[in-house]
């Protein structure tokens, strides 16, 4: 009954409620995005005064740069919402650098960024997107002329913190999957314990960048990792543990095949490579592009995209269980180790036939043998 | 004398782009396009599952995610003889179709815009004048002198605040070449914000057809993973086919009244761009979206086709087996030479870095000096894009392209030939932007059309085991990408992958000189431009821009270790 | 003639009879979790999750028994004890070896006499084992990834990032294989043993006992 009551408890100064309206967001929506960051760092509902004050107080600067990447997650990040990128760039941060988005080009962009770098040493956060190629004396990839890895090492150790989005950034990714021909790097391979925060995924999901971005602002400090450098408020729980197809999947109904009745009446997706008891992310509950959708909610498996050397552990995506090494890609585990237990009957059937073969008729040669 | 200029990085785009340019008289005389990072993707494909390929490939670029899924599944059916489902082809489609009208407004708006349009000017607009301004190209509603009002305040809020301009700092504000009055600035601001926010409403598209975006998962060899049902809540059904019509109906509005009249406003007061950054001529069209069977090249809604020497009377066949890349100038090595073309089926590569050392100032352009190859077809640099696809259906009976590129010459009062040039290339993204928005909820009504009728399958999986496979197996893949003529071959031994290429769009226009010395797109297109101010070369950025650069697809060929790729012989 | 032995301890009897049921509730249950062979119709049923609570119990029950074996091997008698294990270490362990690898490959019609375990066997029993912890320790991991930050978490983990949980999980299943071969070798041994000897080899992981000629031994 007083569930209203409570609510109206936790309120918004009045002035930050103005200050916003008065750059364009509404009342709604501001308290709204409050909440919704709130909750998304799994914060009691008494801080949401406090992260709406650490929106209105910090605009820090952040550089954004993009290595050997896809600009997925500069992409992901155009997706954002609550707060969206617009009121991102204009009213959260302040985007010093961002080979997607900023205006500058040349000589000019890389002056803004390495202006931004001494000015706000060991204020700023970076945000890293990409993998960061050491092969052929950095060769694989420069910008200006310099190496992605003289650029990543000095704007890391200038920051106050990195996040690393997307699976490239954080574990490497694609361009380190076998046999990782440019010798890419994630960031905290590259530069070891520098502060660092993962968040990974291909892309990125937007949600869980700004709810950091706004974790940083509320508090002055990155969020709890776990042993991987992952957000827990992200990445504390297996896809598994939190799928809506989960009662499908302890009760045992399965889709055998795509379009299958199973398939369509959205059970579980297991047999058909699901990744999701392998892989610790949030999908289920955040989904992506405002919550619309998620890969299981689509009809896909998980592919495992969080979780280090994804491309590598997790494929065939179709199958349950990776290829067994040595053997061939319709090899699975199951059909090899059928045959192997196949062999040792038949192998030790054969033994006990010869056994007792010379038991019957060989009792001359046992006596011999007694000598 | 002669001034060497180096703009790098090309920001705005997708990927790492160098451009350096050799003035004369306030001209370009010279110019090389370089990319300047890779990462080995069909390197890292060698070995695996052919059906995972796609979730690989459509890695190569996050901006036109996608694209590489597509091009990667038909790759894999083409080899194995794989007929996908209707409804398939229709998921496809609208994919590939919200995918294309997405981008160019993204890019006409976030990545082009900045190009042509002074934002601090926008500073010292009138509201009023502005929404007059705005009220006479369109009736979209958002257009009233308080909405200008607030943009303006918001704008110039940010602008004078300490933190400084972030992300427009250090731009060529000011700049003589930006020629728009202070109103049309506000105005297109104020689109900018707006495509800012519509972008990431219409791309839910793909998340409910898609699971999400960028990247969406739902592709499949044989078809897709989306379900199909109207009696499931879990598959699509009726609900989502409402999404999804006022979805493509908000994507569909938004381009007939912002866009095209921005593109038709902006236009006649850069009218000099119409004879500035031509190009090789040439253009190359895959064309897309079929309209009947599973992939029936004959009914494609862009039709297939090769235009040579901007001569639009004839209208050539495209053949597949004409197409080759040199690297002559580019970072690799040819077993038998690199003064040599390889079709993509004897993608025979191998990397080799002999550029400067970093940190570096200038590339040795009289060496190899990109990572991107140089496609040729029929041994001629071919510009792919939407002006290429725009040229091949305009002349190859598309009536609604037809209709859209008269229409947009006749307002300009410009004549065919002025296609051939920066603003031509913007003005046919806008062109094919405009004919996708309105096809698309054909093709939605088509799937609801199927589903009405019971038919819901959705994937065919006669050869989704690979013990169905052939021995041996090739085969590839075309799509008509945002940017352009997208390809990618593959050779499949031992259901296993043994070779894969990608001959993307901006390899065809981004690369560098071939074995000939013949310049790549981007580099001809730069000829002749004038640059104001070697400082300030805000007219590269123009011509460059109007490809829609996006190198992270560009440059992913390669083969590391030095292990030998297999060599087929063509078909 | 032949006398009658108590060789296999109460202990030694309990934990075999438990790692075998153990082995094989565990293979049923843990290959219907990574290969469902059974679709049900509706949501009212719970056959996966009996599977999986079944199997997680019996992995409890296994864990103990393998546990509590390894215990015995430094409580129990000569038979039992960890020495029996490392054959190879004595010359006459060495001779017993040779003289078995011969009956085995039929060269000799008798293998040399023991009372316990016979020197190949227990030599094979050392690599059974290690692959029961193999078994134990990535199946444990993988369990704990339910609740990051439990007690299996925190203590087995950190093999997570090192082998992948895909890793992991192809080992638990091929292992689960090598012991399926184990135990069909094992069967046929005992019964082997129990034919060519007729000590009373299969009974006597039932009672304890077994007939031993005292001559033989020699």
């Amino acid at each position: 009954m007083n569930v209203d009551q409570k609510s109206t408890q936790v309120s918004i100064p009045e002035e930050i409620l103005q200050k916003w309206e008065a750059k364009g967001v509404s009342r709604r929506d501001f308290i709204k995005f409050c909440t919704a960051t709130t909750a998304a760092l799994a914060l009691p509902l008494s801080f949401v005064p406090k992260v709406a004050q650490a929106l209105e107080d910090k605009r820090p600067p952040v550089i954004w740069v993009e290595y050997q990447s896809c600009s997925g997650d500069s992409e992901a990040f155009l997706r954002a919402n609550q707060p969206t990128a617009g009121d991102i760039i204009l009213e959260t941060i302040s985007l010093e650098y961002s080979d997607v988005v900023m205006a500058a080009s040349g000589h000019l962009a890389e002056e803004a960024k390495h202006n931004a770098m001494k000015k706000y040493a060991g204020k700023y956060v970076l945000i890293v997107e990409g993998s960061i190629p050491r092969g052929a004396g950095g060769g694989y990839c420069t910008i200006g002329g310099k190496s992605a890895v003289d650029d990543c090492k000095e704007l890391v150790k200038n920051a106050a913190a990195t996040i690393c989005v997307g699976t490239c950034a954080a574990f490497g990714g694609l361009p380190a999957a076998a046999p990782n021909p440019t010798d890419a790097v994630s960031v905290m391979d590259l530069v070891p314990g520098a502060p660092i925060v993962n968040l990974p995924g291909c892309p990125v999901n937007a949600t869980n960048l700004t709810a950091t971005i706004v974790h940083f602002l509320t508090f002055g400090k990155l969020p709890a990792v776990d042993r991987l450098g992952r957000p827990k408020f992200a990445y504390g729980k297996r896809i598994h543990d939190n799928c809506e197809r989960r009662s499908h999947f302890d009760a045992g109904q399965y889709a055998e095949a795509f379009g299958d009745a199973g398939h369509s009446q959205g059970w579980c997706l297991y047999k058909l490579g699901c990744k999701g008891p392998e892989t610790f992310h949030n999908c289920p509950t955040c989904r992506y592009n405002e919550g619309v959708s998620w890969p299981v909610m689509a009809g896909h498996g998980c592919i495992g995209c969080s979780e280090p050397g994804f491309w590598d552990t997790m494929s065939p995506f179709y199958r349950r269980l990776p290829n067994v090494p040595g053997f061939g890609v319709e090899d699975t585990a199951d059909q090899i180790g059928l045959g192997l237990a196949a062999a040792t009957a038949v192998a030790f059937g054969a033994h006990g036939v010869v056994n007792i073969g010379r038991s019957y008729f060989g009792k001359n040669d046992s006596d011999a043998d007694q000598e | 004398m002669a001034k060497r200029i180096a703009v790098d990085p090309i920001t705005r785009i997708e990927g790492h782009l160098r451009i350096e340019a050799k003035l004369e008289g306030g001209k370009i005389v010279d110019a090389w396009s370089s990319s300047t990072a890779f990462r080995g993707v069909e390197t890292i494909l060698k070995g695996r599952d052919p059906r995972d390929a796609h979730h690989f490939t459509q890695r190569f670029c996050g901006v036109c995610t996608t694209v590489h899924s597509m091009a990667s599944i038909r790759a894999v059916e083409d080899a194995l003889k794989i007929e996908i489902p209707d409804n398939a082809r229709l998921l496809r489609n609208l994919i590939m179709g919200i995918q294309n009208v997405q981008d160019h407004v993204i890019h006409f708006y976030h990545l082009h815009a900045l190009d042509w349009v002074d934002i601090t000017s926008a500073l010292q607009a009138d509201p009023k004048k502005t929404a007059q301004l705005a009220q006479s190209i369109s009736d979209w509603p958002n257009s009233s002198v308080k909405h200008f009002e607030a943009v303006k305040a918001r704008v110039a809020k940010f602008a004078t605040s300490s933190s400084g301009l972030g992300p427009f700092q250090n731009a060529y504000w000011g700049h003589k070449a930006y020629k728009l009055p202070p109103e049309a600035n506000l105005m297109a601001v104020a689109h900018y914000l707006e495509a800012l926010e519509w972008q990431k409403e219409v791309i839910k598209i793909h998340a409910v057809l898609g699971s999400k975006n960028p990247h969406p998962q739902t592709f499949l060899v044989g078809g897709m993973s989306t379900p199909i049902h109207p009696d499931s809540q879990n598959a699509i059904n009726a609900d989502k086919i409402a999404y999804l019509m006022k979805l493509f109906k908000q994507a569909r509005e938004f381009v007939e009244k912002v866009y095209i009249p921005d593109v038709l406003a902006v236009a006649p007061f850069y009218l000099d761009w119409a004879g500035i950054g031509g190009g090789v001529g040439n253009f190359l069209s895959y064309g897309d979206f079929p309209e009947s069977g599973g992939n029936d090249v004959g009914s494609y809604y862009f039709p297939r086709g090769v235009i040579m020497g901007k001569d639009l009377a004839n209208l050539m066949e495209m053949d597949e087996a004409k197409i080759t890349e040199y690297v002559t100038n580019s970072w690799y090595n040819y077993a038998q030479g690199d003064d040599k073309g390889l079709h993509p089926y004897k993608g025979e590569t191998k990397h080799n870095y002999t550029g400067p050392k970093p940190p570096y100032e200038w590339l040795d352009t009289n060496q190899k000096y990109s990572w991107v190859k140089s496609p040729r077809y029929m041994d001629q640099p071919m510009e792919v894009g939407p002006l290429a696809r725009i040229l091949v259906a305009y002349v190859g009976g598309n009536k609604e392209v037809k209709a859209a590129v008269d229409f947009v010459l006749k307002t300009l009062n410009a004549p065919a030939s002025a296609l051939f040039s920066t603003l031509g290339r913007t003005a046919a993204r806008a062109v094919d932007c405009l004919v996708l928005a309105q096809r698309n909820e054909t093709w939605l009504q088509q799937l609801a059309d199927n589903m009405g009728r019971g038919i819901y399958e959705v994937h065919n999986k006669e050869k989704w085991d690979p013990s169905t496979w052939p021995k041996e197996a090739q085969g590839y893949g075309t799509h008509e990408a945002p940017r352009g003529a997208l390809g990618h071959w593959i050779r499949i031994e031992d259901q296993k992958i043994a070779n894969y290429q990608a001959v993307v769009p901006s390899t065809w226009n981004a690369g560098p000189r071939d074995a000939m010395g013949q310049k790549g797109p981007y580099e001809s297109a730069l000829i002749g431009t004038p640059i104001a101010d070697p400082n300030k070369p805000v007219e590269i950025l123009r011509t460059i821009h109007s490809f829609d650069p996006c190198l992270a697809c560009a440059v992913h060929v390669m083969d590391g270790n030095g292990s030998e790729i297999i060599r087929v012989k063509a078909l | 003639m032949h006398e009658l032995r108590y060789v296999w301890e109460w202990p030694v009897r309990l934990t075999h009879w438990f790692n075998a049921i153990s082995i094989v509730v565990l293979s049923v249950t843990g290959y219907y979790i990574g290969d469902p062979f059974v679709s049900v119709p509706a949501t009212s049923q719970y056959v996966m999750g009996w599977m999986r609570f079944i199997h997680f119990l019996f992995a409890y029950i296994f864990m103990l028994s393998v546990l509590s074996r390894l215990i015995w091997a430094f409580l129990g008698n000569e038979f039992a004890s960890w020495r029996v294990f490392f054959p190879w270490a004595t010359s006459k362990g060495r001779q017993y070896i040779v003289g078995t690898f011969l009956f085995y490959t039929f060269v000799k019609a008798k293998p040399p006499g023991v009372v316990g375990h016979n020197a190949l066997a227990a030599m094979a029993y050392v690599g059974v084992i290690g692959l029961y912890v193999v078994q134990i320790v990535t199946g444990f991991a993988l369990y704990g990834q339910y609740a990051p930050g439990g007690g299996w978490d925190s203590s087995l983990g950190w093999l997570l990032p090192i082998f992948g949980n895909q890793g992991l999980r192809l080992t638990h299943h091929v292992v689960m294989w090598l012991l399926i071969g184990f135990s069909i070798h094992h069967v046929y041994s005992a019964w082997l043993m129990e034919v060519k000897e007729k000590n009373g080899t299969l009974a006597s992981i039932f009672g304890g006992y077994k007939f031993i000629d005292p001559k033989e031994l020699q």
